[in-house]
C-alpha cells in the first residue's frame, strides 16, 4: 500500500523555463488551472476551475516551500477539507530538466469525501479526465 | 473517516498481518482463530491480537459459532483507497502532458 504518488518527467527545456511554468500564476493558469498563486512561503493560493452550472471548484492551500527548484504546497479540494501535499522538484540534466512530482497524504481521503469531491470536480476539469471521473463516481456510488 | 484510513494503514503495515489477511482472502470459507494459529504456527493470543487490528480497519469480519470465532476477509476498504490513487495517477499524468505541450508551444523562454 502506498500513501503517495510520484511522477518523473523529462523536459527538453532549460530549468528556468520549467520553473516559471510551475511557479508563476500566469503560466500555471495556461497549462494547469486558473491560479491565484505566488511562489512565496506562506502564500494562501487558490486554483479555480472554469465556472459551470454547479459553480466553481476550487483547490486551495498554503505554499510550504518555494525556492529554486523546489516548490511545495498543501492541496485541499473544496468541500473535502482533506489536506494533501504536492511537491515539485526540478533538476538540471544534460538534455534539459528532470521534473519530480510527489503528491502525498492520499490516504487522508476516505470513501465519503470521494463522493463529495467527484461531485465538485464534475464538469470543472479538462475533458480528458471526465470519462475517468464518471467511472470513479459510479464505482464509489455503487460501492 | 480519516481515522478509519489511519487504522487501515496501520493494519496493512505489518507483514504478518498482511500474510494473515492474504490467507483469509484466498480461503474459500471463513477460517477459525485455531486454523489461523495452526497455519501460522502462532499462539491463539497472537492471532487474536492481529485479527483485532484487522477488524478495527474493517478488513476482517468475525462470526462467533459456538466456542469458535471465524474470520472473513473484506477487501473493500482497500479498494476505496486504491480509487484515490488511481484518480490522482491519471490526473497528474494528464497534467504533466499538458505542461509538456505548453512548454513545447510557448514562445517565450
Amino acid at each position: 500500500m502506498k500513501d503517495s504518488i510520484t511522477k518523473e518527467k523529462l523536459f527538453s527545456h532549460p530549468i528556468e523555463k520549467v520553473w516559471d511554468a510551475i511557479s508563476k500564476a500566469e503560466e500555471i493558469s495556461t497549462w494547469f488551472i486558473k491560479a491565484d498563486f505566488k511562489a512565496e512561503e506562506g502564500y494562501q493560493y487558490t486554483f479555480t476551475s472554469e465556472p459551470n452550472d454547479k459553480g466553481c471548484t476550487t483547490i486551495s492551500g498554503t505554499v510550504k516551500e518555494a525556492h529554486p527548484y523546489v516548490l511545495a504546497y498543501t492541496w485541499i479540494v473544496a468541500d473535502t477539507k482533506v489536506e494533501t501535499t504536492v511537491t515539485w522538484t526540478l533538476e538540471s540534466t544534460t538534455e534539459g530538466t528532470k521534473l519530480h512530482l510527489e503528491h502525498s497524504g492520499i490516504s487522508n481521503y476516505g470513501g465519503e469525501t470521494a463522493v463529495a469531491m467527484f461531485e465538485s470536480f464534475n464538469g470543472g476539469w479538462d475533458n480528458c479526465i471526465d470519462g475517468l471521473l464518471t467511472y470513479l463516481k459510479d464505482e464509489v456510488n455503487a460501492g | 473517516m480519516q481515522d478509519k484510513i489511519t487504522k487501515l494503514f496501520k493494519a496493512v503495515a505489518d507483514p504478518t498481518r498482511r500474510d494473515i489477511f492474504h490467507a483469509l482472502v484466498i480461503a474459500t470459507s471463513a477460517l477459525s482463530i485455531t486454523q489461523i494459529s495452526n497455519q501460522f504456527d502462532m499462539s491463539r493470543q497472537g492471532v487474536t491480537k492481529h485479527i483485532k487490528t484487522l477488524e478495527d480497519a474493517g478488513l476482517v469480519h468475525l462470526d462467533t459459532k459456538g466456542r469458535e470465532r471465524f474470520c472473513n476477509a473484506n477487501a473493500k476498504p482497500l479498494k476505496e483507497l486504491n480509487k484515490w490513487i488511481q484518480f490522482y495517477e491519471q490526473f497528474w499524468d494528464d497534467s504533466l502532458d499538458n505542461l509538456d505541450n505548453y512548454l513545447n508551444t510557448s514562445k517565450h523562454g
